[in-house]
């Protein structure tokens, strides 16, 4: 954190000074582990292994927060009696397992009786079906002696973390676990996580003030990029994108993914209310507010199944907006080459990256593998606005929308990407409006009434006021932005009135079309006082209330309900939040809670929505009401998180006969290989990490001359014990080979990394930063093209950050002499395209092919 | 302290330069995480042209020492020993301590200063706030300051880059405090470990602070502000963990104006006995 | 915690050497945080920083030295009536002095900015010192030479000729006070520095300066024709001192803090040139060989600067001398 998020780390320098323990758990010595009053050197990929064993731990010696778990959690949940573990089976599995389809199906996981919003519950967790049995059979095998040897961490360490957790946390204290790309990059990612919140909830440290599971993303707005989404699978506030063939009419689409309790019964007002968002008065009850104008997904339309497509010359063209996929994604030198296939490439960017040079100067032309007079792609480069010469929002890690002003013009003939849409829309739109070919329809639908500034620029708080959402009828005779009637913007393109006055909060969102909005999530931060919250500088309290808006309802800590006890007083005084004062739920944040549910209402049987929740249930989007610390539906590879290896690994799985996650898909291609486990080519554990001084695939820092002498050179950081061995002195150039490709880095020898002693056997880590690529005055080789292109099977994420390479010292060979280099170090040709054994052939099912939506359960198929 | 916002010393508009108060910097290297904002802050508000692209393999230091072009320094010192209570890695095979410490260095601003004794067109001075500026416009690039300075910070900037010829320090972002605005360095820190403020408070600060760290097991915590020799104490000090030696600052600077005295003496001596022999030679071998 | 393999054997044995001598020569693996002594201090950067100054400076030194010398030989010349030696010396003064002052403002970072250096006089900085010294020696010299000149040619005669006369003597003399003064002060202003082999050394080298100067005007003179005894006379007396401040130098070791000068090849170059100026000069003189022994004491005097300078860059450079000068 103190590498990626240092101002962020403020806060925890902060905490430090108060007394609280700071704890890193990473496989290398970084500088957060220099502030850190405790480094756990893990060895990449055995996190689930480590974080069980903490389950198992706090269970065996019952030190788990009792009450919180019996009451806010699903611990008491009967699970029906089909359901099978992986320690029943034996070999890595749950129930349910079709190994044609290479996937889960069934409704074995589901709670006893199938109906996931009245479970069956045992209050004192003794019922061998009940989840908390469950839960404690499954991480019964976790003990510290098999964490020392997956994770190469012994039990005296163990132990120390464990104490050190325990401590902080219970009714008077919370510890929060903050975690990065380093637990979401894997093949089993998302389970990582959950065993993190697992853990969690057994601690009781959800809900309350610094407790938590803080994400921390990899950039200042990637949070707003999946609220608001740049992913195919999912709308604004997390509704999934319709699926052709099973939802083709809106009916289909709300019943499958409406619940009948919970914060997701509201789905049919969110859905609508976005689709009077986008097509405006044209959407009306009797075209089912323009659901058939909105495309259905077909097939996994994900980043790496397009780039397949790519390689494969399918597709025609691309726009690159502000990414840099020759340098920042995995498997770069299939990325760098699949462009040359592509007809058309657009590519917005500030400078000449490596995406907009690839058909001049890359590692490919200099190599002979791509040459310019045969490459055919049609390159456009619309230089782009930097963030202090553009308006709008970031929506951050804590899920805070700050709104930044424009501080300059933008120069010459760059321009914001807001701007770049904004112009693109207007012209698709009235290509489409001047045709009359039937699939023009949904373009010539769409409401484009967005105000525009002299220069072109649309107004961002227009779009913003569209996010928070309205009431569709325009008040008559009405104009100015921020009224005293709740109307902003109300005039569109055309000089007519657009629309009614502002709503204040989702749950004035309609599913008859009376209400628009653009992301049910954010609204409330344009209400009808015509103020823009993002945009506020008063923080009020240590909350932050009046700085920002955080969604949603500008609710700072969410499930907040669980600051307090069952019975609606705070678990302690120091650690108070939100409570019940006999009337309405009140306190320090907004309630995220229904404000006059009393705590010991009971729904009857027949109660619907939120209605249907209890009054000592805080996890109101779920049905049930509770925190699961089992996932009865809605995770493609399990409702338990279970201990797999990497892909790519030293070692075989310890714990199961099955390797690897058996729901992901391995991307199998030629150019994407894997090695098998344990295989002598490749005998290092490799990561990769960040560093401070650089940003990302380096575009917005290695064209800079005060950061780029900061960190001129692309580095390997190697133990003195494996350096020794292979007789590198520090600062030699080495190469760096996976089955994927070979860079060349300098060799930064230092204690920061360890040999890992798993029971027995050395593993040996190397870390590599993924900063540098060939374009700009700094240069250097991409990590990325070490890294192999897999889908963790339900947001198919690649395994970056645990791999296995090969060292070898010397410089790296250039120009065509390389292809033969590689060719004898990591062997291709003859080889087959699976070698590691639990990878399927090609042409099979891949597994995880459609990514579900996330954090909803649509009903089990 | 870290997150007082604008009442913090590090952020608040003060008036030391009109008032006439001793300012200082206070850094402390147990709350550094070595993130080189101080670095890149300081380049970015005087217009620091770039030092070089040269990857040293020094642990994460690319940056090497101070000099014209580097007013702001980070230190990366990867030591075979505690820092304070930490737990490093697997206590399985005894005791293996190790620790990684960052401090960001910087002028001294010396109360003796070698560079501004030495500087013979007075392009040097002190100024209401106690700091050492050089006065660039004034400065005719003699070179004699580089040499004077007991702790390697001050040198002449070489040609191609800009505005060569002339000799550059930190100069305490004294265009920033007349405007009542704290130092770059000291604003961007996030974490606090560098605090700009009045000399008294920040040496009373660094004292309680020291004091704090040997009872929290940093038995090696040190202050190093050289009170006692001919430099009389800097004003811009720093908490150490370890021997001042592993920083590369000498434990001992002298400020070297003491070495004055017995050099023209020898001097002096010499010219009159070089006279004398002249007229001897002549009177006595005619 | 070590096995036997052959790797581990030779690291025992690079431990074992580190702890012995303090220091490890030859490959090795250089490991952060080992055990091993890397380089000192941290990570072998300087301490302080090594003189800037190029190949005018120590030319300078030589020139300025001579020059100033020559005044002083100058006034006991016109003390003893030797005015066509006194004109000579004055003449070598001039000159010396231009061109002291065109090498002190090429090697300046901005030349044109000169005339920065007479803002202010400073006692405390022998530079400004030097400079104030260099300027009133320049003001007393050409206007000297050009009063001896005129009172050498007869030019303006009767009460002007005599007031010719006595101005040329005050301005010599003034010259000559100054001009020993040009050539000791050089020897302060790199003795009263941060550079631990120059200030360990502060006391030799005003003499060593100052002396070489003496003897290298007398050298020079000879050269020029004038065979005088009283300039053998100097050149035996620079020789002698040079010879015992080679031994001096010798002997006053100072360890790790000047081994810039005893244990570098910039040290021998201050020994080379030392040899020329003492030992050398001196015997070539006892066998009667004066050109011979002006040219070695010349060149040696030349020599000697070059090597003080490239001492002081690589003590300047030397973490460990400034450590190991704090130390004594």
């Amino acid at each position: 954190m103190a590498e990626a998020h240092p101002v962020g780390f403020r806060w925890v320098m902060k905490a430090k000074e108060r007394g609280a323990a700071i704890i890193h758990v990473d496989p290398r010595f970084s500088r957060t582990s220099a502030l850190a009053d405790i480094w756990v050197p893990i060895r990449a990929g055995s996190d689930i292994a480590f974080l069980g064993g903490l389950v198992r731990h706090l269970i065996e010696n019952d030190l788990f927060f009792r009450e919180y778990v019996i009451h806010y959690t699903n611990a008491s949940c009967i699970l029906s009696d089909e359901y099978r573990d992986p320690e029943d089976n034996g070999d890595g599995y749950f129930s349910g397992w079709n190994e044609e389809k290479r996937a889960y199906e069934g409704n074995s996981w589901l709670y006893k009786g199938g109906d996931l919003s009245r479970p069956l519950r045992d209050l004192t967790l003794q019922d061998p079906q009940c989840v908390f049995q469950k839960l404690r059979r499954h991480f019964s095998r976790y003990t510290p002696e098999i964490v020392e040897k997956i994770c190469g961490i012994s039990p005296e360490l163990f132990h120390k973390v464990a104490d050190a957790l325990v401590a902080a946390s219970g009714p008077e204290r919370t510890a929060a676990i903050c975690y990065a790309v380093g637990w979401t990059q894997h093949s089993k990612g998302v389970q990582i996580i959950r065993t993190a919140a697992i853990l969690q909830l057994l601690l009781g440290n959800i809900g309350r003030p610094g407790g938590g599971i803080l994400a921390l993303r990899g950039h200042a707005s990637i949070q707003g990029s999946t609220d608001i989404p740049t992913l195919y699978d999912i709308l604004p506030g997390y509704m999934p994108m319709p699926r052709g063939g099973k939802e083709e009419t809106l009916q289909k689409y709300l019943e499958a993914h409406t619940t009948r309790t919970g914060l997701w019964s509201n789905t049919p007002a969110y859905f609508i209310s976005l689709m009077r968002a986008y097509y405006g008065k044209r959407a009306t009850a009797e075209n089912d507010f323009g659901y058939d104008w909105l495309p259905k997904i077909t097939a996994d339309h994900s980043f790496f199944e397009y780039l397949y497509d790519m390689a494969d010359g399918k597709m025609e063209g691309m726009f690159l907006i502000g990414q840099n996929s020759a340098v920042g994604a995995p498997n770069s030198r299939l990325q760098r080459k699949s462009m040359a296939k592509l007809k058309w490439f657009v590519i917005r960017e500030m400078v000449e990256t490596e995406p907009a040079k690839f058909w001049r100067d890359s590692a490919e032309i200099e190599r002979g593998e791509l040459k310019t007079e045969e490459i055919e792609t049609e390159v456009f480069f619309f230089p782009a606005a930097g963030h202090a010469e553009k308006e709008g929002a970031f929506t951050n890690t804590q899920r805070l929308l700050q709104w930044r002003e424009k501080a300059i013009d933008p120069p010459g003939d760059c321009r914001s990407d807001a701007w770049f849409i904004h112009q693109l829309a207007l012209r698709l739109i009235a290509k489409a409006k001047a045709s009359e070919d039937a699939i023009d329809e949904p373009l010539r639908a769409l409401d484009w009434w967005y105000p525009e500034d002299e220069k072109g620029e649309p107004q961002m708080e227009a779009v913003l006021a569209e996010i928070n959402g309205w009431y569709t009828n325009p008040v008559a005779g009405v104009g100015d932005p921020g009224g005293s009637d709740g109307v902003v913007f109300a005039i569109d393109r055309d000089g007519n009135a657009h629309h009614g006055p502002q709503v204040n909060g989702f749950a004035e969102l309609k599913s008859d079309g009376s209400t628009a909005c653009g992301c049910w999530i954010y609204s409330g931060v344009f209400g009808s006082n015509g103020v823009n919250k993002a945009n506020s500088r008063k923080s009020e309290n240590y909350l932050g209330h009046g700085w920002g808006f955080s969604w949603p309802s500008d609710r700072r800590i969410i499930y907040n309900r669980a600051s307090a006890r069952p019975d609606g007083t705070p678990w302690s005084e120091r650690k108070k939040l939100v409570w019940w004062d006999s009337q309405k739920w009140t306190g320090i944040d907004v309630p995220g809670f229904v404000a006059t549910k009393a705590p010991e209402y009971q729904p009857d049987e027949t109660a619907e929505g939120l209605d249907a929740i209890p009054g000592d249930a805080p996890f109101i989007l779920h049905e049930d009401g509770l925190a699961w610390l089992y996932v009865p539906k809605g995770l493609q590879d399990g409702p338990f998180p279970t201990h797999y290896e990497p892909l790519e690994s030293p070692v075989r799985n310890s714990l199961y006969s099955r390797d690897t996650n058996p729901a992901v898909n391995w991307f199998t291609r030629g150019e994407n290989r894997f090695a098998p486990p344990g295989d002598a080519r490749f005998p290092f554990v490799l990561t990769t990490y960040r560093l401070t001084e650089h940003h990302t695939a380096g575009g917005m820092t290695r064209f800079l001359s005060h950061l780029s002498e900061l960190q001129p050179e692309m580095f390997a950081e190697l133990s003195p014990e494996v350096a020794r061995e292979l007789k590198i002195d520090n600062g030699d150039y080495v190469c760096v080979i996976t089955l994927r490709g070979a860079i060349e880095a300098r060799a930064l020898v230092s204690r920061r990394l360890r040999p890992m002693k798993m029971n027995g056997k050395t593993v040996h880590q190397v870390a590599v930063p993924f900063h540098f690529g060939a374009a700009g005055p700094l240069r250097g080789n991409a990590a990325n093209n070490l890294v192999a292109i897999s889908g963790e099977p339900n947001v198919t994420i690649m395994e970056s950050k645990a791999l296995t390479c090969n060292i070898i010292p010397g410089r790296l060979p250039r120009g065509p002499a390389f292809l033969d280099w590689i060719e004898r170090h990591a062997p291709q040709s003859g080889q087959p395209l699976n070698l590691h054994p639990e990878q399927p052939p090609p042409g099979g099912p891949t597994g995880g092919r459609f990514s579900r939506g996330h954090a909803m359960e649509g009903k089990a198929e | 302290m870290i997150g007082e916002g604008i009442k913090s010393s590090n952020q608040r508009k003060h008036s030391f330069v009109q008032d006439h108060v001793e300012v200082g910097f206070f850094t402390d290297p147990t709350v550094c995480i070595g993130c080189k904002a101080c670095e890149v802050a300081c380049k970015e508000w005087n217009h620091v042209p770039d030092d070089g692209f040269t990857w040293s393999g020094n642990s994460y230091d690319n940056t090497g020492h101070l000099g014209a072009s580097t007013w702001r320094h980070v230190l990366f010192l990867e030591q075979d020993r505690r820092k304070g209570q930490q737990i490093v890695g697997s206590l399985g095979d005894g005791e293996d301590p190790f620790r990684w410490v960052f401090l960001s260095d910087v002028c001294k601003h010396c109360e003796e200063a070698g560079c501004l004794e030495a500087c013979p067109t007075g392009a040097i001075l002190r100024t209401e706030v106690g700091s050492v500026l050089v006065q660039n416009d004034v400065c005719n690039g003699c070179g004699y300051c580089v040499v004077s300075c007991p702790f390697g910070v001050i040198d002449r900037r070489p040609e191609p880059l800009p505005d060569a010829g002339g000799a550059f320090k930190c100069t305490f972002c004294y265009d920033r405090q007349k405007s009542g605005l704290v130092p770059a360095c000291a604003k961007v820190c996030p974490t606090e470990s560098i605090v700009f403020g009045r000399l008294d408070d920040l040496r009373a600060r660094a004292s309680q602070r020291g004091k704090q760290l040997q009872e929290s097991g940093y038995s090696d915590a040190q202050l190093y502000d050289p009170q006692e020799t001919s430099v009389r104490g800097i004003h811009a000090f720093f908490l150490i963990l370890g021997e001042p030696e592993a920083y590369g600052l000498p434990p001992k600077p002298q400020v070297p104006t003491i070495y004055l005295k017995s050099a023209w003496t020898s001097a002096f001596a010499t010219a009159v006995v070089s006279i004398i022999a002249a007229l001897l030679a002549f009177a006595f071998f005619s | 915690m070590t096995t036997n393999s052959p790797s581990e054997k030779r690291l025992e044995e690079l431990r074992e050497q580190a702890w012995k001598d303090g220091v490890v020569a030859g490959r090795g693996v250089d490991v952060a945080g080992g055990p091993i002594p890397r380089k000192p201090g941290y990570y072998g950067q300087p301490v302080v920083k090594p003189p800037v100054w190029t190949w005018e400076i120590p030319i300078y030194f030589f020139v300025g030295g001579l020059s100033g010398m020559s005044a002083v030989i100058a006034s006991a010349a016109v003390l003893f009536h030797h005015v066509d030696l006194a004109r000579t010396a004055m003449w070598l003064a001039a000159i010396g002095v231009i061109l002291s002052s065109i090498l002190l403002i090429m090697d300046l970072g901005r030349p044109l900015l000169f005339i920065n250096m007479l803002r202010v006089f400073k006692h405390q900085s022998a530079m400004s010192m030097g400079v104030w010294i260099l300027s009133t020696f320049a003001v007393c010299v050409v206007p000297g030479l050009i009063a001896l000149e005129l009172h050498a040619h007869q030019v303006l005669g009767g009460t002007l000729g005599q007031l010719m006369r006595l101005v040329a003597g005050m301005l010599i003399f003034g010259s000559a006070f100054f001009g020993t003064l040009l050539a000791t002060y050089t020897g302060v202003l790199i003795g009263a520095t941060a550079i631990p082999a120059w200030f360990l050394h502060r006391l030799l080298l005003p003499i060593h300066f100052g002396t070489a100067g003496l003897g290298s005007a007398a050298g020079l003179l000879e050269l020029l024709g004038h065979r005088l005894a009283a300039l053998n006379a100097l050149g035996y007396y620079a020789a002698a001192v040079e010879s015992a401040l080679l031994i001096w130098l010798s002997v006053d070791k100072h360890g790790m803090a000047d081994r810039a000068i005893h244990e570098h090849g910039s040290g021998w170059v201050i020994r080379i040139g030392e040899i020329l100026t003492g030992p050398l000069a001196l015997v070539f003189r006892l066998f009667g060989q004066v050109p011979l022994a002006a040219i070695s004491f010349l060149i040696g005097a030349l020599v000697s600067r070059f090597g003080w300078i490239a001492v002081g860059k690589v003590s300047g450079s030397d973490p460990e001398s400034v450590f190991a000068a704090e130390r004594l």
